[in-house]
């Protein structure tokens, strides 16, 4: 709690430095702003170019929204994934590459990797109103599920966060750890269903039951993946336009305040001897 | 006797000298651990008091443990032992321009760095005109600080650090830079903390500069401390000392 309040004490520090990651990111660009679209779209192409037309991967129509556009449907749940592998990437180096500032000068050192969550989250924001526009412009009806959405952006958020606190302190200690979660979250992006239905893999699952004779299923075992639920929490909200369940609400929110919990212990623990360590 | 503005008490503080350093994964896993090491004390049981409304100096050759006492002031080491405790908001100025963004304007880096170092933005807002007038870019304040001469960039660093108004000032060996007058300013300024009651901790190399702007100084040689008192006779045994190791 103490720890809680100390870091509401930064929040002009964390919105500044959110701040000077926003603007210093697209400076002496000619598209600024437009180029956090650019690498979403750029995926999107390929992705659809590839599993959608040669691969032939057909996912069901929302329902009850009845939208029927593999490129959308992959939008809603590519976004929040890169925006976590955004957060992850970005925020793990957060403390390595503000060494000198954490040697010279005392502060929250929180705020680093805070600021990078605040500077992915508001790129994330700008992602998503576009996606809301398009779906809105064939045909979804999606305006009232906005506060939902926010809802489950923010529980998004404080997960990546958690992690990302976890992880720019592990960087610091083992400097692997940034080259090993570059291969990591390309192989997480594929255990998620993202680019392929969530019903592929109950499908298969169901065929082949219950593995060496218990009743723990593949889906079982593929639904540990707290991504997975994140995912299927996006889509149901923005492309199938419907309430999801309510423990799909219960898991994520459960995972996400693991990950904060942890990631503050963690970053609280070693937060004095970064310093030194560096 | 005087107040205490900061209370120095047993610090020890030691460092970990590595004779092989492997700092990755396959090393923790392999051989169980990442380091071979043996601790080195930077600073020995040192104890001393700083009065309020001085201006103290940290005096010592290289490599004496000045510049660890100075982050341990400054909260950015802690010791293993002992205690600092300080009486009063305290601020360190141990580089000026720290945290900078290059391509970020004067402007915008007056309140970054003003944040950094702990000032919040109405506290930036009122000091904003006495930060330019003392770093005179006032021309420049919209530019990117990449532009920026060198001078120009420590002066407006100096200038917000200068501005974040603690009553305890920690100052590294930042005073060796801009010209003349802009040098001529600073004592000017340490003069007025002085004068409002301020305590400044300083750490310099020029002993004519201690002597000018000190009151009281602290002496150590490697680690521990020699003497600490009115400046003038702890100076003159700190020369006293290096002139017979000279012989």
């Amino acid at each position: 709690m103490k720890y809680l309040k100390e870091i509401w004490a930064s929040r002009e520090l964390l919105f500044n430095l959110t701040q000077r990651e926003v603007k210093g990111k697209y400076k002496r660009t000619i598209l600024g702003q437009l180029w956090s679209l650019a690498n979403p779209l750029a995926l999107m192409l390929i992705y659809t170019l590839v599993f959608y037309f040669i691969l032939r991967v057909q996912p069901d129509p929302g329902s009850p929204s009845g939208l029927n556009i593999f490129a959308l449907w992959l939008l809603c749940g590519l976004l929040p994934f890169t925006f976590v592998s955004t957060v992850l990437n970005v925020g793990l180096n957060s403390l390595v590459a503000n060494a000198n500032l954490i040697q010279k000068v005392y502060f929250s050192r929180i705020v680093l990797p805070l600021s990078i969550v605040g500077s992915s989250a508001y790129n994330w924001l700008f992602e998503m109103a576009v996606l809301v526009i398009a779906l809105s412009i064939v045909g979804g009806f999606v305006l009232p599920w906005i506060p939902l959405l926010l809802v489950a952006m923010l529980l998004l958020a404080v997960f990546a966060a958690g992690l990302a606190l976890m992880l720019a302190v592990a960087n610091v200690y083992f400097r692997d750890t940034q080259y090993f979660m570059t291969i990591f979250l390309q192989i997480w992006l594929y255990l998620t269903p993202v680019i392929y239905p969530l019903t592929t893999v109950q499908n298969d699952s169901a065929k082949v039951g219950g593995l060496l004779g218990t009743h723990i299923t593949i889906a079982d075992i593929y639904g540990l993946n707290p991504m997975e639920h994140f995912v299927t929490l996006f889509r149901e909200l923005l492309y199938d336009e419907r309430w999801p369940d309510g423990t799909e609400w219960l898991i994520c929110g459960a995972w996400a305040i693991a990950a904060a919990v942890a990631g503050l212990l963690i970053f609280r623990r070693n937060e004095r001897k970064l310093a030194e360590i560096l | 006797m005087t107040e205490v503005a900061v209370r120095v008490d047993h610090v020890v503080k030691s460092f970990r000298l590595y004779h092989e350093r492997n700092q990755t994964i396959k090393a923790a896993i392999m051989r169980g651990r990442t380091s071979v090491h043996e601790d080195f004390l930077a600073l020995k049981d040192v104890t001393f008091d700083v009065p309020i409304g001085s201006t103290f100096g940290l005096i010592g050759s290289n490599g004496s443990g000045k510049s660890t006492l100075l982050k341990c002031l400054a909260n950015i080491y802690y010791p293993n032992s002992g205690s600092i405790t300080h009486f009063g908001k305290i601020a360190a100025m141990l580089e000026v321009g720290s945290g900078f963004h290059s391509e970020l304007s004067g402007r915008e880096n007056i309140f970054l760095n003003g944040s950094i170092l702990g000032m919040s933005r109405k506290e930036i807002v009122q000091k904003f005109d006495q930060i330019i007038d003392f770093s005179g870019v006032e021309q420049f304040i919209d530019q990117p600080v990449k532009n920026y001469s060198s001078g120009m960039y420590v002066r407006l660093g100096f200038a917000i650090a200068i501005n974040v108004n603690p009553d305890i000032l920690v100052v590294d060996e930042v005073l060796a830079v801009g010209d003349a007058a802009f040098q001529e300013r600073c004592f000017q300024k340490f003069r007025d903390l002085k004068e409002e009651g301020k305590t400044v901790i300083l750490v310099s190399h020029s002993m004519e500069m201690v002597e000018q702007m000190c009151d009281h100084v602290a002496w150590l040689n490697r680690g521990s401390l020699m003497d600490v008192g009115k400046a003038a006779p702890t100076i003159k045994a700190y020369r006293k000392s290096i002139s017979t190791e000279l012989d």
